[in-house]
C-alpha cells in the first residue's frame, strides 16, 4: 500500500467533492416544488462520503451493509435511466449521455464494497494507506472497471473546456430542450430570463456539451431555480462543476480498484 | 456581459458562442480520438504509478537493475538515479505518478494538449533512459515479447505523430499529418523491423528463449489468465527458434505494410493489432496490472494504438485538418 499521506491526499480530494456537492444541493433547494432532482449531486455527495471512508480509516462513516444497499440503489436508478436514455437517442447515451458514467461510478463503488467484504475479513476496510491489505475478489472486474472509469474520465476532460462558458444550471423544458446560461462578470438572474425567452424563439446558439443539459436537464443541480444567482453560485451550479467532480472521482475510483487488485 | 446558450441537442456543442447559423455536422475527429486513447493510456500508467509496490525497496532495486548489461555512459546515469530515488522513495514517486496524470488530464483537455504532448515527449525520453535503460535495446535483453523496444518510447512516438498540426492535411492516415506521410512511414518501419530483428537475437531465438518470457508472467494472475499463458507457454515449449522466425516474418510483414494500397495495407494493420493483442495478453500479460504492482500497460496496447494511427483515413474524415484548422483548439473560445 502507498504511504499513508498519499491516500489522505485522495481522500482530502473526495471530502472536497463531497462538499461542492453537498453546497449545489443546498444551493439548489431541491425541496422545493418543481424544482428538479439533482439525483448526479446525490451521487456524489454520496459517493465521495464513502470513498473518503475507504482511503482513510478516519473518514469512516456507514457500515459496508448500508454503503451496498445505498450503491445498489444508485445503480439500479442510473441504469434505469441509461435505458430510458437510450430508448431516446439510441446507443449515444452511453456514450455522450451522463447517465452512463453515473452507473459506471456507483457500479464500480457497489463492487469495492462487495468485492472486499468477500474476499478480505469482513469488518471493512481500515483505510488504504499505511500498511493494511486490501484486496478484491475478481480482480479482472476491478481492471475492465477502472479501465472505463479512465475513459470516461478522458472523455469529460475533452469536453469540459465548453463548459467554461456554461456558468449556470440547465433548466429542464417541457420540451426536452434546456437552457444552460453563460455569465461573465454579473449575475444570472436576468440571463436566465433572457434564455427562457431565446428558447421561445428557437435561437440555439449553444455550447453545451452533449448529454448534459439535453434530455432531462439534470446534470445540473437547482434547474428551475436558477433566478437570482450570484457569480459565485451560478460557479457552483455549473455542469463544469460536476463534471470536474466527477473526473476527480473517476480517477481517484481507478485509483483505489488498482489499490485493491 | 451575458451570453445565453440554449441547447437541445449534439450539434449544438459544434456551434461558436453567438453564431446564430444552424450547426453543421462534421466528419469525426480520428486525431482527437487517437489523443484521447494516449491520454487515458497516461491516466493509466499515473495511477498504477500510485500502487504500493511503488514505494517499496524493490522498485527501486528495478530501475537500477536496467543498468545491467548497457554502455557505461548509459548505465551510469540510471544507477545515479535509482539511487536519488531510493533516498526519496516516496515523494519521488508520488511526484512520478502526479506527473503522469497530469500528462493524461493535459492531453485529454483541449486547451492543455499541446504542452502535455510536448511534455510526454519529454518525460518519455527521460523515462526511458533512467527507468527502462533505454528498453534493452543496447543490452541485448530487449524482445518484442517483453516490451521492447520500450513501451515508454512508443508514448513519445505516438505523441509526435498525434501532434495537432497539419503540416500535411491530405495524409492518407492521421500519423502523417503532423510530420508527412514519408516520414511517419519511416518511423513505422524502423519500429517494426527493429522488433523483427530483436525477435530473432540469440537469446530469443534460443529454444526456451520465448517460453521463458512467457511462462514468466504467470505468476499472481487470475486462474483463466494463468491458464491461458500456461497454455501459450506450453505451445512454446522448445519452439524458439520457430517462433521467432514466424514472428520475425509477421513483424517484417507489418512494417512494409504502410507502404502498400490502402486494402493489403489494412491487412497489414490489423495483422500488426492482432500481433499486439497477442504480445499483450500471452507475453506482457497486460503488463503484468491484474497481478499487481505493475508500472505501465506495456508495449502491447500501444502498439496496438500506434497501428490505429496509421488506419487508412476515409476522404470524408481528412476533412477538419484540410482548412488548417487545429482540431485541437478549434472549439476554444478566445
Amino acid at each position: 500500500m502507498p504511504p499513508a499521506w498519499v491516500t489522505d491526499i485522495f481522500a482530502a480530494l473526495m471530502l472536497v467533492v463531497a462538499a461542492a456537492s453537498a453546497a449545489r444541493l443546498a444551493v439548489a433547494r431541491p425541496w422545493q416544488p418543481g424544482a428538479v432532482i439533482p439525483d448526479t449531486d446525490i451521487a456524489h455527495l454520496l459517493m465521495g462520503i464513502a470513498m473518503a471512508g475507504m482511503l482513510a480509516s478516519s473518514l469512516t462513516t456507514l457500515s459496508y451493509g448500508a454503503w451496498e444497499v445505498i450503491f445498489a440503489l444508485l445503480t439500479v436508478w442510473f441504469a434505469y435511466r441509461v435505458v430510458r436514455d437510450a430508448r431516446a437517442s439510441g446507443a449515444r447515451a452511453l456514450a455522450g449521455g451522463h447517465c452512463a458514467p453515473h452507473l459506471v461510478h456507483s457500479a464500480a463503488m457497489l463492487y469495492m464494497f462487495l468485492a472486499v467484504k468477500t474476499a478480505g475479513s469482513g469488518s471493512g476496510m481500515a483505510g488504504m494507506g499505511g500498511s493494511a491489505m486490501q484486496t478484491l475478489a475478481y480482480p479482472t472486474l476491478a481492471f475492465i472497471f477502472a479501465l472505463i472509469l479512465i475513459g470516461y474520465t478522458a472523455w469529460d476532460l475533452d469536453q469540459l473546456p465548453g463548459f467554461r462558458h456554461s456558468l449556470a444550471p440547465a433548466i429542464a423544458l417541457p420540451d426536452r430542450l434546456a437552457v444552460a446560461v453563460s455569465v461573465a462578470g454579473t449575475s444570472g438572474g436576468e440571463a436566465a430570463a433572457a434564455g427562457l425567452s431565446e428558447s421561445g424563439a428557437g435561437t440555439t446558439t449553444g455550447r453545451t456539451p452533449p448529454g448534459y443539459s439535453a434530455g432531462t436537464g439534470q446534470e445540473s443541480a437547482g434547474g428551475a431555480t436558477a433566478s437570482g444567482r450570484s457569480g459565485a453560485a451560478a460557479v457552483l451550479l455549473s455542469p463544469g462543476t460536476t463534471v470536474g467532480c466527477r473526473i476527480a472521482m473517476g480517477v481517484t475510483m481507478a485509483l483505489m480498484l488498482f489499490l485493491m487488485i | 456581459m451575458t451570453d445565453v446558450a440554449v441547447a437541445g441537442n449534439r450539434t449544438a456543442w459544434h456551434e461558436r458562442l453567438g453564431a446564430g447559423a444552424p450547426a453543421v455536422r462534421r466528419a469525426p475527429d480520428v486525431r482527437r480520438a487517437l489523443q484521447l486513447a494516449l491520454a487515458a493510456i497516461w491516466l493509466l500508467d499515473g495511477v498504477l504509478q500510485y500502487q504500493g509496490a511503488m514505494y517499496v525497496k524493490g522498485f527501486t532495486q528495478m530501475l537500477g537493475g536496467t543498468a545491467a548489461g548497457n554502455p557505461g555512459w548509459i548505465a551510469t546515469p540510471i544507477t545515479w538515479n535509482a539511487n536519488l530515488v531510493q533516498h526519496n522513495l516516496g515523494l519521488l514517486n508520488t511526484i512520478f505518478a502526479t506527473i503522469q496524470v497530469l500528462l493524461g488530464i493535459g492531453i485529454a483537455f483541449r486547451p492543455t494538449v499541446k504542452p502535455a504532448l510536448a511534455a510526454s515527449v519529454a518525460w518519455s525520453l527521460g523515462v526511458w533512459w533512467f527507468g527502462e535503460g533505454l528498453g534493452g535495446v543496447l543490452s541485448g535483453s530487449a524482445s518484442p515479447l517483453n516490451g521492447a523496444p520500450g513501451a515508454v518510447i512508443i508514448y513519445a512516438l505516438i505523441a509526435v505523430l498525434l501532434w495537432p498540426s497539419n503540416r500535411a492535411p491530405s495524409s492518407p492516415f492521421v500519423a502523417g499529418r503532423a510530420v508527412g506521410p514519408h516520414v511517419a512511414r519511416a518511423l513505422w518501419a524502423v519500429l517494426w523491423l527493429s522488433l523483427a530483428y530483436f525477435a530473432l537475437t540469440p537469446a530469443n531465438r534460443a529454444p526456451q528463449g520465448v517460453n521463458g518470457i512467457i511462462s514468466g508472467m504467470e505468476s499472481g494472475q487470475p486462474g483463466w489468465l494463468a491458464a491461458l499463458i500456461r497454455g501459450a507457454a506450453s505451445l512454446t515449449s522448445g519452439q524458439g527458434l520457430t517462433v521467432s522466425i514466424v514472428l520475425a516474418a509477421a513483424l517484417v510483414a507489418v512494417a512494409a505494410g504502410v507502404y502498400l494500397p490502402a486494402p493489403a495495407a489494412k491487412s497489414t494493420l490489423v495483422l500488426a493489432i492482432v500481433v499486439s493483442a497477442v504480445i499483450w495478453v500471452f507475453a506482457e500479460a497486460f503488463g503484468m496490472i491484474l497481478a499487481g504492482g505493475a508500472t505501465d500497460p506495456n508495449s502491447g496496447l500501444l502498439l496496438a494504438l500506434l497501428a490505429l494511427c496509421y488506419w487508412p483515413l476515409r476522404a470524408a474524415s481528412v476533412a477538419p485538418g484540410q482548412a488548417g484548422v487545429d482540431p485541437a483548439t478549434e472549439r476554444t473560445v478566445a
